[in-house]
């Protein structure tokens, strides 16, 4: 069965920090996903998005705080913005736009983390493996709604 | 000049002096009101209840049909029709799913001419862009109060008028609020360019009743009573209305409120469109005093003798 | 590389925290995989890192084979981060050169599968031993301080917070807009619970600031705007005009008897008069007399001169201009209080219209000794003593659809307190209160409501009103009483308004200046509602009173003491610290664009005009690295996590 690889960014005050908290209550979830913690989400460039595509990810998630609760005051709406354009540029480059997923996770949502986690693990594996290669040529189910 | 004019059924059935007034005040103020081909009853109450959709498509249709014969605006001296019409209105212009969706109902409308039997179908769809006035405020912002002071011919003598807003003119204020609604100035500034002299009282925004004289009369007529009293107390001569409901319970109806308080005597209540139409010289008859149930006409003056018009 | 070039040898010590790691990941595996990669002198594994023996064992492995950073594969760096830059401090080690891999709350803890588990901390500690060779030494900046403070806004909290900070020993300049000091508390006759007279108890406090060595009061002066940062500020400061020598006034009011100008008071809230020269109250702070500008009939003598003519000592002075200077100060109070919520907004209680429907503080200076009816209760419109009087509470407030949708916390109290004081007075009166609810939450507060109820007899009728209106020379008051579910008509000689409290008027053009946070309301934002109620998140700015929200006086002088003690935290450092984790710009590769001036929340960049390169304020960058992802030539780096860091973290993940 293929397994996607996914690449987290977490920003450390809300998302690693629920994160944590889903351990420390030892609730499972799929490995298929690895964590980068930034001190905010808005640290996060489209730029390193793309590397992660480039580098063998199948899909990339980003943790952020939610509204009103960013530790920087509006990093996270600087985040939603730029993820709802990029989103949309991902189309334009024929990669599923889905594949790049922000949610906003807090310190206490350990279970809403481990949630995401699992959900996303699915919808990537039923995307199934981003081949880069061959993205322009295959349209990549690219969803209109 | 040619202006869109929804009269609403009352108008046109119960309270006919009151159109007759409209219309001759109007034409003396150089337009000529026309009135939207086909039109319905606006619905009344019905528009505003849970029911956003099949309740919308009455007004939705006057108005699509003003659109259609070229209008941009519409006037309506009915307090009641010009709330619903006005907030049927905002709810499309807010909600473009909501528009849609009522165009989609609207769309299977057919008109078939009564005596040719000519069908027509396939209207167009209502853009949403038709704005709704109360006669009032086209008469303060289009008209100008300049204009109307320069064609007055009878003098009202300082007439102490109280001015009545009803509900249905101020409320809800973020929807169809065509003043503030806890202190409104439209009505004073109306009367008093037309000579008259403004007699403000606390009761002047309560509710007269309204449609509680056919359910619950005894609740009608004590409401009505108490912006009657308040009037009087206050020192005005007449009471001037914005709406024919309110009409009806004020004038109509005072003889129930005579039946149940014995300290009133009757007051004299007279719609704007007939103080209008009053000032700026129109007949007698075309005001159809007599269709009222307590005569204004001593307190306008009137007396038996031939009056002068200067 | 390490800070001097040169390759930089990297431990990586795996725990197995017992068998919290090691029962799912095979430590001793990750620990091999991890010879030889990159970097990496020394690879080990061991069962407790954070005991003794295990730090011992780092501090052993640093120094034997002189490794100039290290790695942690263990528990989430919350928990352990600082033990382990400690102990790699005391080997003499950049406490940036120690990075934590969490392979135990992120790895361990949640997956079940053993060979995947253990591949995943493969990965994890990888990205961390990319992240650390590319890591710099930093050190902490630091700045000076000046142990100055500003305090805005001289009511009862500013006052609190200059005499806690002055008694500190550190100097205050308190600003006040107003002739004197004194805010609202002052107007108030009796305060709740107690009914100690409000002056009786202020005034000390008053006169104790005016004589406090340490503290500068400024009153008729106004914030213009602050410069710089926390422990560094520039605070430009306007001197209105008085016209009038503080220090000669001897208070004989001489000049104010010749004044032919008159104008409602506002102390005494429009009900009586006063001079265009004037003495705010008797207890004035500073006690001299003021020339009102805006209502003098003009300062040329052809316009009038009486009062300077009058004058004995001189005092009085036309030519004194506006002036504006400069102060230092390391922090800033911000305590600029409240104002009530204007009655013209509920027209349908007539405030406006009828001159016996009063607001609270219009009440408060009725009942006053020292106001304009000399504490008898007199209704405005005739003079005469009401005997039927109507509260109404939450006037303004508690009301989502057209007014405040927020509680004005004093009111129910305040109300008691007027029904009771009204009573005493007048004891053959009526006093009845419509109210939604009753909140007496503080101390000795729900006894003294019960009293109003008990010994005083008022009546309570749980409702609201929906009309006040004259008739007569009574108001009639238009209401419910939902216990019963029937209509209430009452009569009432006067009605009296709990208006609800609201924002400073013109406050937020100060604010802006400041650049401080208000929630929806216009009240100022604290960093945290639980945790940081007292300060901003604009370093060195701090909250008290009102201006934060609505509060009693006794919380009110909590939170000024609150403030001011925080200001001492800051004060006591020697120099401030602030991690060195920001982002700075690479001159070379800036463009001077300017976007990631726009980016940041703290104002922390700014472009250079001549020569079109952004600089970075140190101090003020927070480090959260927003302007970083938008610079489009990459000139904004972050410190320790660049994006080529960024990028050979992600590498040895979905690689490695």
């Amino acid at each position: 069965m293929f397994e996607p690889q996914i690449m987290c960014f977490l920003c450390k005050w809300c998302t690693y920090a629920g994160a944590d908290l889903a351990g420390t209550s030892r609730k499972q979830y799929a490995p298929n996903t690895v964590n980068l913690r930034v001190m905010c989400s808005s640290r996060i460039d489209p730029q390193h998005i793309l590397y992660a595509f480039k580098e063998g990810a199948d899909g990339v998630f980003i943790g952020g705080c939610h509204p009103g609760d960013c530790h920087y005051v509006e990093g996270n709406y600087k985040t939603l913005r730029r993820t709802v354009l990029f989103r949309q540029m991902l189309e334009d480059f024929g990669i599923n736009k889905n594949r790049l997923r922000l949610e906003w996770i807090s310190a206490a949502e350990g279970q809403k983390f481990v949630d995401t986690m699992n959900e996303f693990t699915e919808q990537i594996r039923v995307l199934g493996p981003l081949n880069l290669e061959n993205v322009a040529l295959t349209n990549e189910g690219v969803s209109h709604e | 000049m040619r202006l869109h004019y929804y009269p609403g059924c009352t108008l046109k059935d119960k309270t006919t002096n009151l159109d007759d007034s409209t219309r001759e005040a109007m034409k003396i103020l150089g337009y000529e009101l026309v009135e939207p081909e086909g039109w319905t009853c606006c619905g009344a109450e019905f528009p505003l209840t849970e029911e956003k959709i099949v309740g919308l498509t009455a007004p939705t249709r006057i108005l699509r049909q003003v659109e259609l014969e070229g209008g941009d605006k519409v006037v309506t001296t009915c307090a009641f029709c010009f709330n619903v019409l006005k907030r049927t209105n905002e709810a499309l212009h807010r909600d473009p799913l909501k528009r849609k969706r009522i165009n989609a109902y609207l769309k299977d409308d057919i008109k078939i001419e009564p005596l040719s039997k000519k069908k027509t179908t396939d209207f167009p769809e209502y853009s949403g862009h038709v704005w709704v006035l109360h006669l009032m405020e086209f008469i303060r912002n289009t008209v100008g109060y300049d204009h109307v002071r320069s064609l007055i011919k009878r003098d009202l003598k300082g007439l102490k008028v109280a001015p009545y807003y009803g509900c249905r003119l101020l409320r809800p204020a973020e929807e169809v609020g065509i003043d503030m609604p806890d202190n409104p100035h439209i009505f004073e500034e109306f009367l008093e360019n037309l000579g008259c002299q403004v007699v403000d009282f606390p009761f002047k925004q309560e509710c007269c009743g309204s449609y509680l004289s056919a359910s619950l009369p005894n609740a009608a007529t004590e409401a009505s009573y108490q912006v009657l009293r308040s009037a009087k107390l206050n020192g005005a001569d007449m009471l001037a209305l914005s709406c024919p409901l309110c009409y009806y319970n004020l004038d109509r109806r005072q003889d129930r409120i005579q039946e149940k308080y014995l300290d009133f005597n009757g007051f004299p209540v007279l719609f704007f469109t007939q103080l209008l139409a009053w000032a700026l010289g129109a007949e007698e008859k075309i005001l159809g005093l007599d269709q009222h149930y307590y005569d204004p006409r001593p307190a306008l003056g009137i007396t038996d003798k031939a009056e002068v018009v200067s | 590389m390490n800070g001097n070039g040169k390759k930089k040898k990297i431990g990586v010590f795996v725990c197995h925290c017992g068998v919290n790691i090691a029962g799912v990941v095979d430590v001793e595996r990750v620990a091999k995989e991890l010879e030889g990669y990159e970097g990496v002198e020394f690879s080990t594994n061991y069962v407790y890192m954070c005991s003794e023996p295990g730090q011992k064992m780092i501090l052993d492995e640093i120094k034997e084979k002189e490794l100039d950073s290290i790695i942690i594969a263990a528990c989430s760096p919350t928990l352990h981060e600082k033990t382990f830059q400690n102990v790699a401090e005391l080997a003499g080690l950049n406490p940036y050169q120690i990075e934590i891999a969490n392979i135990r709350e992120q790895n361990s803890w949640v997956h079940a599968d053993k060979e995947r588990a253990t591949k995943k901390a493969i990965k994890i500690v990888k990205s961390m031993v990319e992240k650390v060779l590319q890591n710099e030494n930093l050190e902490p900046i630091q700045v000076g301080v000046s142990r100055r403070a500003l305090v805005i806004g001289g009511g009862i909290s500013g006052i609190q917070a200059a005499l806690d900070i002055a008694d500190h020993g550190y100097e205050v300049l308190l600003v006040e807009k107003n002739p004197s000091i004194g805010g609202h508390m002052i107007q108030l006759s009796e305060t709740f619970p107690t009914l100690d007279c409000s002056q009786c108890i202020m005034t000390p406090k008053m006169v104790e600031a005016s004589r406090h060595p340490k503290i500068k009061i400024l009153t008729y002066h106004e914030v213009d705007s602050i410069s710089g940062f926390v422990g560094n500020f520039k605070a430009k400061i306007r001197k209105k005009p008085r016209y009038v020598d503080a220090d000669a006034c001897t208070l004989c009011g001489d000049c104010e008897e010749v004044c032919p100008q008159v104008v409602p008071d506002e102390f005494n809230m429009g009900l009586s008069f006063r001079k265009a020269i004037y003495l705010p109250f008797p207890q004035a702070v500073p006690g001299t007399y003021t020339l009102d500008i805006e209502n003098c009939l003009g300062l040329l003598p052809i316009r009038c001169g009486k009062c300077k003519d009058v004058c004995d000592v001189n005092a009085i002075d036309y030519d004194e201009e506006e002036e504006i200077f400069e102060e230092e100060v390391g922090a800033v109070v911000v305590a600029t209080g409240y104002d009530l919520y204007t009655m013209d907004h509920l027209g349908e209680y007539g405030g406006e219209k009828y001159e016996d429907v009063v607001n609270g503080l219009e009440f408060e200076r009725i009942l006053s000794a020292s106001g304009p009816t000399g504490g008898v209760v007199r209704r405005p419109s005739d003079g005469k003593i009401p005997k039927n009087v109507v509260f109404i509470q939450c006037c303004g407030s508690r009301d989502t659809e057209h007014h405040n949708p927020y509680c004005s916390k004093i009111c129910c109290m305040y109300t008691a307190k007027h029904a009771m004081l009204y009573k005493h007075r007048v004891p053959d009166g009526n006093a009845t209160v419509f109210y939604i609810d009753v909140r007496t939450g503080g101390k000795a507060f729900e006894e003294f409501y019960q009293r109003t109820i008990e010994e005083d007899s008022v009546l309570y009728m749980r409702g609201k009103v929906s009309k006040v209106y004259k008739e007569g020379d009574k108001l009639i008051v238009l209401g419910v009483d939902t216990l019963t579910g029937q209509k209430v008509e009452m009569e009432a000689d006067m009605v009296v308004l709990a208006m609800s409290m609201v924002k400073t008027e013109g406050i937020e053009e100060l604010l802006k200046k400041l650049k401080i946070a208000t929630d929806a309301n216009g009240w100022l934002a604290e960093a945290h509602p639980k945790l940081r109620p007292v300060e901003s998140l604009n370093a060195g700015f701090f909250l008290a009173g009102c201006a934060h929200g609505p509060k009693d006086i006794p919380e009110t002088v909590s939170q000024a003491s609150a403030a001011a003690a925080k200001v001492g935290d800051l004060f006591a450092q020697d120099v401030l610290y602030h991690a060195p984790t920001i982002v700075p710009v690479i001159e070379e590769l800036c463009s001077g664009c300017g976007i990631c001036v726009t980016m940041c929340p703290y104002g922390a960049r700014e472009l250079d005009p001549i020569r079109k390169v952004v600089k970075v304020n140190e101090v003020l960058c927070e480090g959260c690295g927003a302007c970083a992802a938008a610079c489009p030539s990459g000139a904004a780096q972050q410190r320790n996590q660049t994006d080529n860091q960024i990028f050979s973290m992600v590498k040895a993940i979905l690689k490695g």
